[in-house]
């Protein structure tokens, strides 16, 4: 096996990798900003320098030259390399600034030259904290600057679209967002124009940069030139947890980091799979999570002959069981949903099992002609895939409208949709229904009978399968109000910030939202129908649900882990 | 600084020299005065003669010695020979007529003056890598002159010289005129096949060379225009007749671009190996208004400045110059007599390097501008001799670091101007309490 | 180079041109087709393209540069990321005759500073700008290859003139205001002129001859 040395340690590898990236897969840090493992390596930014050298060969025999001892003599390149642009051979001998010296005042020097233009505003730059400029200055910079003159001047506050903003000093041309538009989304939208210590990315005159993938250029910027508009100035980055989940916006399952402050979500970044979304996230996975902050409900509900009115949960699991237990099986209708979890659409098929009713159906959410064929979908769920494998078939809206119509039910229980938004049936409804839902503004509480707030994908811990059967974890980011150990449990695991600690500390009780995981509710319901689903919590549930339904083989907790395992296209059977 | 004594020209009878890339004919321009004077013969030849093989005509010019006249000395001919075998994919040759580097202006001259010469070069250049495409790409400041060349290049096309089935032989090249736009980083070879592409014209990483990736990522080999122009003569006269013309290991004529402080400027066609003694004092009729000698830049603004001590027996070729301190770049030598102040005139190179940096590398993109503001200061007489110092490490912080070599050539006039002129640096600085250099200098 | 300020700086120009300005007539179409036949792939052109563009319309503002890549078939970012980056492309509308004066290296030197000052007190105007009446442009240059007849100018990215002194700046500024631009003038070698007793050339109008340069003034 081919071998290189690395500050005096020997690895093997096979084929030609790239020094840097082959580094930076054995945590051996060099610190670079131009180069993205997804994009063209222009090797700009002269950060990532090594001293490398090849065994030297002798030229009448062709044999490698060996010194007294036997070793091979290695022949060093004249210059430092950049490791990002140096593809590895065989018997090569590198050393990083942790063996040389000359690289350690090269990187030095060269973070020097970077900050010469710079602007030294890192106190109030939204980049700061996890600026890769600023702690690779940190790092591995000079103590000071020798630089006593005007800096250059550029556009700041410049809005290059509706989503991204632009300041021009603070950017050290390292292009990985023009190459982004050029060579990953093909829009095209930015270049670098002018010219020398004059150069910064920009649109050209009169184009906005407003494609549906705009907000990566964000995520990729190694300073704080390209921010987020909406996000600005809202918190610093370490003020905020973040835990490493998927978006909800459609059936992609793109993996994300939910960034909360004070339980609320603030903003969405992309997460590194290459299974799914490789680094990047479409702009609309990243713009909706308001959604998870505001119009959410406060506890349970039930009506009563007063109408509507709050009720704690025990009287709502005995209202809901209350409905349920005097209703015959045949007139009862039961909503999955493309929304929850695969665990909660599980155990809302088995209430639906033991009360003898038919194999919940669930509502189609799709958008025709919507999906780009990358990372947006024309189903803007995210689990439409996993209630096809639980057994579960999308709904014939106008068909079951004219049953529902006809008195065909007598109760429907929905989870986490909006079926009158879907025009399943109206808000005068002349049925029972029973509702799990997320927001206050779901048109289907005008219908509910009892109405149990529940848990979001920010909140949840269970698991998804996208669009091409790949089933995926999601972690809790944010708290909910009350006692859940398994959701606490695996808060403390998951939402590790950057500082390695797993408390929101700016967290206090307002923003607490009263609702629960649907594996916490269904099961109570259950009970008071004589079901006991008493698993140890969602990881249980879906250990169950791999072993059971062969569509599901192998989508474990364990195997899942951080990037969802591939599942086979075995149809589905239950 | 120690005086390098060197030899004597290299350049033999020069006095009597006879040139063969401007040679004593009137209208030599014309394509029909180029053919009477054996023009085109050269490239008969190795498109009909069985022993010209293009891998023989590749070897003629490898031994032949010649060394590209664009600035870096490299053998042509080993150039032409890392283009890999031909397969059926395409392959480029870019003749370089960018012209950028300061104080060089023969390339313009020679495009004046014996354009087919250049065109037939391309040509047996192209023949010998089996090249079916070239790119002549000259600086857009050149409008004049690319007119001149195109209005020539379609008389040759129409005599069947250049284009499909050259001379009948099955032999077909195209020459395409590429009109740059005002900028001197298109000079560097790679940063002219991304001008080529209609990119920002940011010089690429090697590896992969040219010959390996070039030019729509295909095999492409880059030659200076002048350079080109010797192949004609190396085929029509020998290797052995080119090789024995000045200096042995820099052989060849050579186009001498002459400016500054002498009675004579102009380019002038001489023999490898002349005694820069020789030129200034003889050829360019020496020193304007017999004043002194200060400061002679032997190859273009990159090349290290040699003080008037340091020229004694300093022959124009590669070994000799790089004994002496300096290189033979493009060998346009700028010559500065006793009234320059070199300060002053180091910090007009640096404004040139700062404006053409192309941005895309950080120690270039950030040090050329710095480097800029403090010879500005020093010259001001806001410096500190401190300042010098921080010049050298600024030097060393760029040297070697870049993708391209435009920031090793923005820091050699700033580093060698300041090692061999210190004195004059230091006078301009603000006083200090203690020597120079001392580690007790204090600012006063 | 344009300056960068931020307070100035105007992503959305108004149009210099009407949408009914902004058509090539079908030579240049032809041309511009020609060009792309050039290159193997389209972007090649651009240079070609923006030429062609800033010789009809007198300058590259942005909806020319975006009409140059329609035109081609290329995205309008890659065209104005390359129009941005040379030097002799007008970003903004010029005089009608732009005198770019070396000042660089040997012209330093020679005299450029001197010719440039000249010229900037003739047209009272500063380097970088034009003349009230539009026909003026004063630049400074970097080297523009002609250093052996030192000081000189370039007129509009087109004639070089060399050897430059202050009465022949005189009859330049003179012939110009008339719309005369000067011939083309052929430098001749000085081995053509002991040799060959002049200019090699018989087909031109106007000869130059290598001189000894001016003592220069100013030097900056």
């Amino acid at each position: 096996m081919a071998t290189v040395t690395i500050d005096n340690k020997q690895y093997e590898f096979e084929g030609r990798p790239l020094l840097l990236q082959f580094c930076t897969d054995r945590g051996i840090e060099i610190p670079h900003f131009c180069y993205h493992p997804s994009m063209s390596v222009p090797a700009n930014c002269r950060q990532c320098l090594v001293k490398a050298g090849t065994p030297a060969v002798d030229r009448a025999t062709r044999q490698p030259k060996l010194d007294e001892e036997g070793n091979p003599v290695i022949q060093y390149f004249p210059k430092l390399m950049t490791s990002c642009s140096m593809e590895i051979t065989d018997g090569m001998v590198v050393h990083t600034h942790r063996s040389s010296e000359l690289v350690e005042r090269a990187q030095k020097d060269n973070l020097e030259f970077l900050l010469v233009n710079h602007p030294l505003d890192c106190p109030i730059c939204d980049q700061a904290g996890h600026c890769p400029l600023q702690i690779q200055a940190y790092k591995y910079g000079p103590e000071g600057s020798r630089f006593e003159f005007e800096k250059v001047h550029k556009p700041k506050h410049i809005k290059l679209g509706p989503r991204v903003m632009l300041d021009g000093e603070r950017c050290i041309n390292c292009t990985r967002c023009t190459r982004f538009t050029a060579e990953v989304s093909g829009s095209h939208q930015l270049t670098i124009i002018e010219r020398g210590v004059n150069n910064f990315p920009m649109t050209p005159p009169g184009v906005e940069f407003d494609e549906p993938y705009s907000m990566n250029v964000i995520d990729i910027c190694p300073v704080g030139a390209l921010t987020s508009i909406d996000f600005r100035f809202k918190a610093r980055i370490w003020e905020m947890s973040s835990a490493p989940s998927i978006t909800a916006t459609n059936a992609k399952g793109s993996n994300c980091f939910y960034w909360v402050k004070n339980n609320e979500v603030l903003k969405i970044t992309a997460r590194q799979n290459t299974e799914v979304n490789d680094y990047w996230l479409p702009d609309e996975d990243r713009e909706g999570y308001q959604r998870f902050n505001d119009d959410r409900p406060h506890g349970p509900s039930g009506k009563t002959d007063g109408g509507m009115r709050p009720m704690s949960w025990e009287e709502s699991y005995a209202a809901a069981v209350d409905v349920l237990e005097t209703a015959d099986p045949a007139r009862v209708l039961f909503v999955g949903s493309p929304h929850a979890t695969v665990e909660d659409n599980y155990l809302l098929s088995k209430l639906a099992g033991h009360l003898g009713a038919d194999t919940p159906v669930y509502l189609e959410h799709t958008v025709p002609g919507s999906g780009d064929n990358w990372l947006i979908t024309d189903d803007k769920t995210p689990n439409a895939s996993g209630c096809e494998r639980l057994g579960f078939n999308a709904a014939d809206v106008p068909l079951l409208r004219s049953k529902i119509q006809a008195g065909g039910y007598d109760v429907i229980y929905v989870l986490e949709d909006d079926p009158v938004s879907s025009g399943l049936f109206d808000s005068n409804v002349d049925a029972k229904v029973i509702l799990h839902y997320y927001n206050t503004t779901n048109a289907t509480l005008a219908a509910a009978s009892v109405a149990f707030p529940a848990a979001m994908i920010v909140e949840t811990v269970g698991t998804y399968v996208n669009v091409d059967g790949h089933a995926q974890r999601v972690r809790p980011a944010k708290a909910v109000k009350g006692v859940n150990r398994t959701l606490q449990m695996e808060m403390g695991k998951s939402r590790l910030d950057q500082h390695g600690t797993p408390f929101d500390k700016w967290y206090d009780e307002t923003k607490l939202v009263d609702c629960k995981p649907g594996w916490e509710i269904i099961p109570e319901v259950a009970k008071g129908l004589g079901l006991e689903l008493s698993y140890r919590g969602p990881k249980q549930i879906m250990e169950e649900v791999s072993t059971a339904l062969p569509s599901f083989t192998g989508a474990t907790y364990e195997s899942m882990g951080l990037v969802g395992v591939r599942l086979s296209d075995t149809p589905t059977l239950v | 600084m120690e005086v390098a004594k060197q030899g004597t020209s290299k350049a033999g009878n020069w006095r009597d020299y006879e040139r063969v890339l401007l040679p004593k004919v009137k209208n030599l321009h014309k394509l029909e005065v180029y053919e009477e004077n054996g023009g085109y013969q050269a490239l008969k030849a190795v498109l009909t003669e069985e022993k010209w093989t293009p891998k023989a005509v590749t070897d003629e010019v490898k031994a032949s010695g010649l060394r590209g006249r664009g600035g870096a000395g490299f053998n042509a001919g080993l150039k032409w020979s890392f283009m890999p075998p031909v397969d059926d994919k395409p392959r480029y040759l870019c003749c370089n007529g960018d012209e950028s580097e300061p104080g060089t202006f023969k390339d313009r001259q020679l495009l004046e003056y014996n354009p087919h010469l250049v065109i037939e070069g391309i040509l047996i250049a192209c023949y010998a890598m089996s090249i079916t495409t070239c790119y002549l790409y000259i600086r857009g400041e050149f409008a004049d002159w690319i007119t001149h060349i195109e209005h020539e290049l379609e008389k040759a096309y129409a005599k069947g010289y250049v284009g499909k089935n050259i001379m009948g032989t099955g032999f077909s090249t195209d020459v395409v005129i590429h009109k740059g736009a005002g900028a001197y980083i298109c000079g560097e070879e790679t940063s002219l096949m991304n001008s080529l592409e209609g990119k920002r014209a940011y010089p690429r990483i090697k590896p992969p060379f040219p010959a390996q990736k070039g030019c729509w990522n295909y095999p492409t080999t880059i030659n200076n225009v002048e350079t080109l122009a010797c192949a004609p003569l190396i085929i029509n006269k020998g290797a052995e007749w080119y090789s024995a013309i000045g200096a042995p290991t820099h052989p060849g004529p050579v186009l001498y671009g002459i400016s500054g402080h002498v009675n004579r400027p102009g380019v002038y066609e001489f023999p490898t190996g002349m005694l820069i003694t020789d030129l200034i004092n003889e050829v360019a009729g020496g020193m304007r208004g017999g004043k002194k000698l200060k400061a002679v830049i032997p190859g273009g603004s990159s090349t290290p400045p040699l003080r008037a001590d340091m020229i004694d027996g300093v022959t124009m070729d590669a070994d000799s110059l790089r004994t002496a301190g300096s290189m033979m770049g493009t060998g346009g030598m700028l010559v500065l007599d006793e009234t320059v102040d070199m300060v002053t005139w180091l910090k007009r190179v640096s404004h040139f390097y700062h404006h053409e940096s192309c941005g895309q590398c950080t120690p270039c993109r950030e040090g050329t501008g710095w480097l800029e503001d403090i010879v500005g200061r020093i010259d001001r007489g806001e410096g500190n001799v401190r300042d010098l110092d921080l010049l050298a490490d600024l030097c060393t912080q760029m040297e070697g670091r870049t993708v391209c070599a435009l920031a090793d050539a923005a820091a050699w006039p700033v580093r060698y101007t300041i090692e061999r002129f210190r004195d004059e640096f230091v006078a301009k600085c603000k006083p200090t309490l203690t020597p120079a250099g001392s580690p007790l200098t204090v600012d006063a | 180079m344009a300056t960068n300020n931020g307070a100035q700086f105007n992503r959305h120009p108004e149009p210099t041109f009407s949408s009914d300005q902004l058509v090539f007539t079908s030579d240049e179409k032809s041309a511009m087709q020609g060009y792309l036949e050039m290159y193997p792939e389209p972007e090649g052109a651009i240079m070609r393209g923006l030429w062609l563009a800033q010789e009809k319309f007198g300058f590259l503002p942005p909806e020319v540069i975006r009409l140059v890549a329609d035109e081609l078939g290329i995205p309008y970012a890659r065209a104005y990321g390359v129009a941005t980056f040379y030097t002799q492309y007008f970003k903004q509308k010029k005089g009608t005759y732009v005198l770019d004066v070396c000042t660089c290296f040997s012209c330093q030197v020679c005299g450029g500073y001197d010719i440039l000052h000249y010229l900037e007190d003739k047209l009272g105007i500063k380097a970088g700008e034009t003349s009230e009446d539009g026909l003026f442009t004063i630049q400074e240059a970097e080297c523009l290859g002609a250093c052996g007849s030192a000081p000189m100018l370039q007129i509009t990215n087109g004639r070089y003139v060399h050897n430059l002194t202050e009465s022949k700046v005189d009859s330049l500024v003179s012939d110009l205001k008339d719309g005369k631009m000067p011939a083309f003038e052929s430098v001749t070698l000085p081995q053509d002129e002991t040799e060959m007793g002049g200019n090699r050339r018989d087909d031109v109008e106007s000869l130059e001859y290598y001189k000894t340069p001016p003592v220069a003034e100013t030097f900056e």
